[in-house]
């Protein structure tokens, strides 16, 4: 059950202060190097969820659109040239970055989990993607 | 000679069907091993069999000696699409550290058996992970030393492969707080990289 509506959730509305801002679509970022595992995620998003998609190819990337604001909420692949997961999460980190990001990898390692939600990751959804498991992933922390 | 060519999009699919194969057998080496596996991004390309050595881009170095293991794959069920040769290649120099990873001194397996089984779990288990994306299933000969001390070109210039284009996967997986690392590499020739490409094609028109 979700604790939070979308418009009151401590992770994505923490500054929200108007409520116009609160009925603007959720900046979304989907950072992945494969085309295929980009679509695939794109079309396991909640139907009817207010998001304004941008999509990165690498972790560079990635860090680049979440400067710009186009990440408030990012799903972030772990395995990518130039810049891998672990390093965006780092940066996300270093340079204080205020965004959601929850991993989306096929490295199942328990340990791969562990050092994810140690660098910040808020959740981590194993390959391939589960439609409903993402879903439920959102709604148990108020996102959607 | 037929020329076979991946289109950006097959590779692509190919390359997140690997990486999720690759990870399926990373986690299982890793509890194997009790040891955190790095991954990186599969490399995928249509080569031809007197090129295979030459394209193996994670080689550490091309001059030092290899120790190979083997495994020959086929198609269950009776279909051209998926069958070759899988191989896992170490470095001379970290096979020892692997062994390490499986016991003390006075408990630890014998290299070679350390790196029979290793190569069985890699090998099966990314292969299976493979053939299920690709709704097919698979069987295996048993795995053979192919050769210790060797160099990798000893291994693809031997005359053994006798196809003229091969799909080439190679993976890489290296082992945390150690240098060592080793790499899968399949191997699969025309015929099956037909059906393969087949299959990619039916899932790429789901989207």
């Amino acid at each position: 059950m979700s604790v939070y509506n979308s418009n009151q959730n401590p992770y994505l509305s923490s500054n929200n202060t108007s409520d116009v801002q609160s009925f603007m679509a959720i900046p979304l970022l989907i950072c992945d190097d494969s085309s295929m595992s980009r679509k695939m995620v794109n079309r396991s998003l909640p139907k009817d969820w207010d998001v304004e998609v941008t999509f990165a190819k690498n972790g560079v990337e990635g860090l680049e659109a979440i400067r710009k604001g186009q990440g408030e909420m990012v799903f972030l692949d772990l395995t990518m040239p130039e810049l891998d997961g672990y390093g965006v999460l780092e940066s996300i980190k270093q340079e204080g970055l205020k965004c959601v990001v929850i991993v989306i990898s096929a490295d199942i390692q328990p340990e791969a989990r562990e050092k994810c939600i140690k660098l910040g990751a808020l959740e981590f959804i194993k390959k391939p993607i589960d439609t409903e498991k993402l879903t439920q992933v959102l709604k148990e922390y108020g996102l959607y | 000679m037929t020329t076979l060519e991946l289109t950006e999009d097959q590779r692509d699919c190919l390359q997140e069907l690997s990486n999720i194969a690759m990870g399926q057998a990373g986690d299982s080496l890793a509890r194997f091993l009790e040891v955190f596996v790095h991954l990186s991004v599969p490399k995928i390309q249509i080569v031809q069999t007197s090129q295979v050595s030459s394209s193996l881009k994670n080689i550490s170095e091309p001059g030092l000696p290899v120790i190979v293991v083997g495994q020959s794959f086929y198609n269950a069920q009776g279909q051209k699409s998926l069958h070759g040769e899988a191989i896992v290649i170490y470095s001379e120099s970290g096979a020892d550290t692997l062994s390490n990873f499986l016991g003390d001194d006075e408990s630890k397996p014998e290299t070679d058996e350390s790196l029979m089984d290793i190569s069985n779990i890699l090998i099966s288990v990314c292969l299976n992970g493979l053939a299920e994306q690709l709704d097919t299933r698979l069987s295996f000969s048993a795995p053979t030393m192919i050769g210790k001390g060797i160099s990798c070109n000893d291994v693809f210039n031997s005359g053994k492969l006798s196809w003229d284009n091969a799909l080439l996967i190679e993976i890489n997986y290296t082992f945390e707080s150690t240098e060592m690392s080793c790499n899968l590499v399949l191997i699969m020739p025309d015929e099956s990289v037909e059906g393969i490409i087949a299959k990619v094609n039916e899932i790429l028109d789901e989207f």
